[in-house]
């Protein structure tokens, strides 16, 4: 009995020691091999794709601080419902423009360069480099933080363009003229056009 | 034409009234002119490009941009030495040299399987290098979001294209016009993405200015392009992580709230340009308008 409460015990140790272990570096890694998979299994079904990638990516993904860093300053007059809401039709936009268009990458590469330090120990950002045959190679860099649950994306920039601060600008303006409320409706009404995955087109 | 110019002059202090970006002084004038092409393309180029990518055979479209694309590793030959990036114009040289012969006037591109990396490097870019400020924000007729120093690229391009040998009306609407649908038809993903948003215009611009601010920074901008709003940058707005387990003002949030205000010196050494806290007054100074 003692011997096997000792090897629960060691076995858990090992397990948690490995899940610290694992660098933002590392998670990038594991995870663009995984979502590479996912799009050549499934190649011809881009609804399959973006919810299998979905289901792989979100745990990783901290869509609370992602949405309130596209939203700025208007964030903090925000319900705690109107929060909620402003991060699901966010998330959801996410998914439904950006996932549903993986399929596009099907022959891609991606090539993990490293990462850097960012304004503290707690964050560090990951550089990346997606390229196609022949074509121009695209550095996607994916911000970590490190949070209760481990280290977790809160922004990612394409080519330079940030999710974050590109959505800035015209959720402001959507704020100013018809509040916070408004915004979402929009992001709501956007998102139902697109259930479908038209935006793959 | 008096009349003209004083409508033209009440734009201009309109648009510099509200800056909602503080690189898009003329953004009424830059919409209304958004409007018109994005019309004329939905109605003309996007349907020919569609109808393009749909029916001309793969090859044929890869040899189209590979032609193209020739064409772009000639004048990076150019950008890549004016800055000094030895290896970048040595590797376009030689995919240019490889590509127009071996590759029938670049419509092979065999420099790529040679190991000769493709590199993008423009004449905006060189003006940047020499630290000439992005300039006002242009949304050009017929062509497209530039910027004012950016604009070097297709002038540039304009007045030394390494095929005006060829006198022929015939060759350039062609050569024109196929190089507008092989442009169009790399960005069709984009369509999707930038129907989706509440303002296309202002999706478009800042994406547009980013992705400048960080080529021309070689990909490792010393902080984030500022965009929008002073108090934007400050970043106040910033819960840090938002984990289930914890709550906003859990103590590891904290360190990040004050980061973001006085560590922006530090930034250009740590290359944190991940982060979203932007610089001081005097650092913006350097990038405002001209």
């Amino acid at each position: 009995m003692k011997q096997w409460l000792m090897g629960l015990v060691m076995g858990l140790m090992s397990l948690t020691a490995l899940a610290a272990v694992d660098t933002p570096e590392q998670i990038t890694r594991k995870v663009s091999d995984d979502v590479l998979a996912i799009i050549k299994q499934n190649e011809k079904d881009p609804l399959k794709v973006r919810d299998m990638v979905d289901a792989r990516v979100s745990p990783l993904a901290d869509y609370t601080r992602m949405t309130a860093l596209a939203v700025g300053r208007y964030w903090k007059s925000a319900t705690p419902e109107q929060q909620q809401a402003l991060t699901r039709e966010f998330r959801t936009m996410l998914v439904r423009t950006y996932l549903s268009a993986l399929t596009v990458y099907k022959n891609a590469q991606v090539d993990v360069k490293g990462a850097r330090p960012g304004q503290s120990d707690n964050e560090q950002s990951v550089r990346s480099e997606v390229s196609l045959p022949g074509q121009k190679v695209i550095p996607v860099d994916f911000s970590f933080q490190k949070g209760n649950s481990g280290w977790k994306v809160y922004d990612i920039s394409v080519d330079g363009i940030s999710f974050i601060v590109n959505n800035r600008n015209q959720f402001g303006a959507v704020i100013r003229k018809d509040g916070v409320d408004g915004l979402i409706k929009q992001l709501a009404d956007r998102n139902n056009a697109l259930k479908n995955g038209t935006a793959a087109k | 034409m008096k009349r003209l110019l004083a409508l033209l002059g009440a734009l201009l202090l309109a648009g510099c009234a509200t800056p909602q970006n503080s690189y898009d002084p003329l953004e009424p004038m830059n919409r209304a002119v958004y409007a018109v092409n994005r019309d004329l393309d939905k109605k003309i180029l996007l349907p020919i490009t569609r109808s393009y990518v749909e029916n001309v055979p793969q090859p044929v479209q890869t040899g189209v941009k590979n032609f193209f694309g020739n064409i772009d590793d000639f004048f990076d030959v150019f950008a890549s030495a004016a800055q000094f990036k030895a290896t970048k114009a040595v590797h376009s040289f030689s995919r240019v040299l490889v590509n127009t012969t071996a590759g029938l006037g670049g419509v092979i591109d065999w420099g790529t399987d040679l190991g000769m990396q493709k590199s993008d490097e423009d004449f905006g870019q060189v003006l940047g290098f020499y630290g000439v400020p992005s300039g006002p924000y242009l949304m050009v007729p017929f062509y497209g979001p530039v910027t004012l120093r950016d604009s070097a690229e297709p002038i540039g391009r304009y007045f030394m294209g390494p095929l005006d040998f060829i006198q022929s009306a015939a060759w350039d609407v062609g050569y024109y016009s196929l190089w507008i649908v092989d442009a169009r038809s790399e960005i069709l993903p984009l369509d999707g993405l930038l129907s989706t948003q509440p303002d296309e215009y202002a999706y478009l611009r800042d994406g547009y200015l980013q992705r400048r601010w960080n080529k021309i920074h070689d990909g490792y901008p010393p902080y984030p392009l500022p965009l929008g709003e002073p108090d934007d940058a400050e970043g106040s707005f910033d819960p840090g992580p938002t984990d289930v387990a914890a709550p906003v003002s859990d103590a590891a949030s904290a360190p990040l709230a004050d980061d973001a205000s006085s560590s922006v010196s530090a930034m250009p050494e740590t290359g944190g340009g991940a982060r979203f806290s932007i610089g001081s007054e005097e650092e913006d100074g350097t990038l405002e308008v001209q």
